[in-house]
């Protein structure tokens, strides 16, 4: 792997140059988003001068400023999106290939639904589903894939239908070092997934009993259910639990993990999007640099859980 | 009247959930037990193993391994007293981790993907052992809270319910130590 220091040459020698004319386009479409934005401002000041001062006419003018402010707007994200695609294909994907050649990227890819159902992380079932930015490879041992997830529950409140967000964020799968053969749940304690309800009446429960750990400093992260209580011990070392306390600490208090089918699942809520070009503002090194570590954060997760440690019986 | 017979049959009620709350506790002290004893035996099963494949290197370990056998003979008599088994698996960690701390002076048996397949199952062995052990411990824990917080606690010496003892913490607050062949 490729050692950060390296980047500034690398983005000196590769990146700067293709930036040029991405940052021609992007401010040509940064110009599209400020006049749509505009014109709907222009738009409210008519319909506010018009309902006040009672003008038929200025509340005409607003209807049509409006609608060419939607055009606008349109046409701002149709070109925001072809933008954002050549820009992943161009320089999102050399990044992930300096950091590792052997790293396979897709923008438009993303985990499985059924993967991210199965790690049991966010139980309550998502009404829409989506993600980019699908990363997948191997490091030293562990082979690991990440990407972008965003799943909402559509919650309505008589007639009116809002999306509610489950989870948007970074979602990682890597090979765990272990054999096992059931499945323990480590949720963050700000983010319970069982209540009373669904313990009683949800297949997805049976079976599972709290597990009760030793580390206090753990037990006021995390709330640990399992459907083997030696098993959860044996993945969950004292040694273990301390990873995952700093886990939390270099991401989010909201972390969760899972241990299902000899794989770690990790959920991490992210507000910011992963791999997104800026549109305001200019594409540097800085915002390069930015993507270059998050990929970086997901090896120093690899490491600091020692995942390449295979000292058991699984290769 | 009514009344009366009202506050006997909750009476009663709780006295069942208290009881059958108090039996649930026990028999999960007996389950973790009998896990912790699945991975004994899985411990004991892999010493033939072990032996064969050291004995050809550790040429000046032959004390070490002599004592190795011997223990496990002794642990092979059918019968043994429960405190009598806790003392030798015991000695059998402490003798284990003698010869995991010798293997360090012999390269080439540290090498062979013999011993190294081995290695990899004594330590997965290892650390099942621990975590059965520390599910014990927390079921044991679980059980005493039962028969001594109140009002369990009376129920509890009703029905002759004891203190179970814990397993040796000493062995498995520090974390099994498993050599790293890097």
């Amino acid at each position: 792997m490729s050692p950060a220091s390296d980047f500034t040459a690398f983005y000196e020698k590769e990146l700067r140059e293709l930036l040029l004319p991405l940052e021609d386009q992007r401010k040509k479409i940064k110009k599209w988003g400020v006049y749509g934005f505009v014109l709907l401002g222009l738009a409210i000041v008519f319909f506010i001068i018009g309902t006040t001062s009672q003008l038929p006419a200025a509340i005409i003018i607003a209807i049509v400023v409006f609608v060419a402010a939607i055009i606008v707007l349109i046409l701002f994200a149709n070109r925001l999106k072809k933008f954002t695609g050549i820009f992943k294909t161009q320089i999102v994907s050399r990044i992930v290939a300096f950091i590792n050649p052997s790293l396979s990227y897709s923008p438009e890819r993303f985990i499985a639904e059924a993967d991210y159902k199965k790690s049991g992380l966010y139980l309550k079932s998502s009404d829409r589903y989506k993600g980019d930015d699908y990363v997948e490879g191997l490091h030293d041992k562990t082979f690991f894939c990440f990407s972008e997830l965003h799943t909402e529950e559509r919650v309505s409140s008589g007639k009116n239908t809002r999306w509610e967000t489950i989870f948007k964020g970074m979602f990682i799968i890597a090979d765990f070092n272990k054999n096992f053969s059931g499945r323990t749940y480590v949720w963050s304690e700000n983010k319970p997934q069982l209540n009373f309800l669904n313990k009683l009446f949800s297949s997805f429960a049976s079976g599972l009993e709290k597990v009760k750990l030793e580390s206090p400093d753990f037990e006021k992260r995390f709330i640990v259910y399992s459907n083997d209580q030696v098993e959860a011990r044996y993945i969950l070392t004292p040694s273990f639990m301390e990873r995952l306390v700093r886990l939390q600490q270099m991401t989010s208090t909201d972390t969760s993990m899972s241990f299902v089918q000899t794989n770690i699942h990790i959920a991490i809520p992210m507000n910011k999007e992963l791999f997104e070009p800026s549109v305001f503002k200019a594409n540097d090194f800085s915002r390069l640099e930015q993507f270059r570590s998050t990929i970086q954060i997901v090896y120093e997760i690899i490491d600091e859980l020692k995942l390449n440690e295979r000292l058991w019986t699984k290769e | 009247m009514y009344i009366a017979i009202g506050v006997l049959v909750v009476l009663l009620l709780v006295i069942i959930g208290l009881y059958n709350s108090l039996i649930v506790k026990k028999n999960a002290v007996d389950n973790a037990f009998f896990s912790m004893d699945v991975m004994l035996k899985k411990r004991h099963d892999l010493i033939p193993q072990l032996l064969d494949t050291v004995k050809g290197y550790m040429q000046h370990e032959k004390e070490l391994l002599n004592n190795l056998t011997r223990l496990r003979q002794q642990m092979d008599l059918p019968q043994l007293p429960v405190n009598e088994k806790i003392k030798l698996e015991n000695q059998l960690q402490s003798i284990l981790q003698q010869v995991r701390v010798q293997v360090e002076n012999y390269p080439d048996l540290k090498a062979s993907a013999n011993f190294l397949k081995l290695q990899g199952a004594i330590n997965e062995t290892e650390e099942q052992l621990a975590a059965s052990r520390r599910f014990y411990n927390a079921a044991v824990n679980d059980y005493h809270n039962g028969i001594q917080t109140f009002p369990s606690s009376i129920i509890a010496s009703m029905a002759g319910m004891v203190r179970k003892e814990y397993f040796a913490v000493g062995e498995d607050a520090k974390e099994v130590p498993v050599v790293n062949f890097k």
